[in-house]
């Protein structure tokens, strides 16, 4: 027994030294796009001014095959670190949230895209791999 | 007490392995999933809807107008670093920190382009493929 205790001992100092520190980040830019906001916007009904007043100004204002686009996006990014004093691994993940509202000349929604990649992002730490 | 022959041998071990990866970070960035050429093959220049398209992989960051009807772009980045400081190795004998720093970033920005008619059909699809270099390599000479 006697023999196994300096081993076990410095394997637990190792151990400790080199797995002492890891970090979660988080940054956000924009509004969280309300679902329910989404929702409530119907094709060929919505005017212009309900597109507004339910989600605000647009954060980017396009001209798109002879119609007006509004966009709205949100970005989330998580970064997970492990800081092992002489290693250190960094991984940051971005994704975001985009809506597109396309208006006919008339001010009436034509279509509505968005989509919510955000809700798979995950706090990841390896950067290996994909 | 004097230490036995695997006790030192698993010391000099771990503090081989320690001095080698001295002052090592490793960072990577993504921006978004990237598109396979798989996850594309569904799309039929001149029968696909841009609609059909969101359907399968979403909205895409962008849509922009162009002389021969709209642009939709998926973006991808990612993003490399490595850095090595190999002056980690003379702090323990200096008052001082030396740093003897190597490191390089590799940017991969790749996109996925749609080229749709006005009526929202898709005429023609790409790939940019500027992927990144070496994985992971901080030698930057």
């Amino acid at each position: 027994m006697l023999f196994f205790k300096p081993l076990i001992g410095t394997i637990i100092v190792l151990v400790l030294v080199l797995t002492q520190g890891c970090a979660f980040n988080r940054g956000t830019l924009g509004d969280d796009i309300r679902p329910e906001a989404v929702a409530a916007i119907k094709k060929a009904t919505t005017t212009k001014a309900e597109v507004l007043s339910l989600l605000g100004a647009p954060d980017r204002l396009l001209q798109v095959n002879g119609r007006d686009v509004f966009q709205y996006y949100r970005y989330d990014a998580k970064a997970g670190s492990l800081l092992l004093i002489v290693i250190n691994f960094s991984r940051l993940s971005i994704k975001s949230d985009d809506l597109f509202v396309i208006l006919n000349r008339e001010g009436i929604v034509e279509d509505v895209i968005s989509s919510k990649r955000t809700d798979g992002l995950e706090f990841r730490f390896w950067p290996f791999g994909e | 007490m004097k230490l036995p022959l695997s006790g030192l041998c698993s010391i000099l071990l771990s503090t081989m392995m320690c001095m080698t990866f001295v002052g090592c970070n490793v960072v990577r960035i993504n921006l978004n999933t990237p598109i396979t050429q798989d996850e594309v093959a569904f799309i039929v220049p001149g029968q696909t809807t841009l609609a059909d398209v969101i359907d399968k992989l979403g909205t895409p960051d962008s849509i922009t107008d162009s002389q021969t009807g709209v642009v939709a772009t998926y973006r991808f980045l990612d993003m490399k670093y490595s850095r090595v400081n190999f002056g980690w190795l003379l702090r323990p004998w200096t008052p001082v920190d030396p740093d003897l720093i190597i490191s390089r970033t590799g940017f991969g920005a790749d996109a996925f382009e749609l080229l749709c008619n006005s009526d929202w059909v898709v005429m023609h699809q790409s790939f940019l493929r500027h992927l990144s270099g070496p994985r992971f390599n901080p030698s930057p000479f």
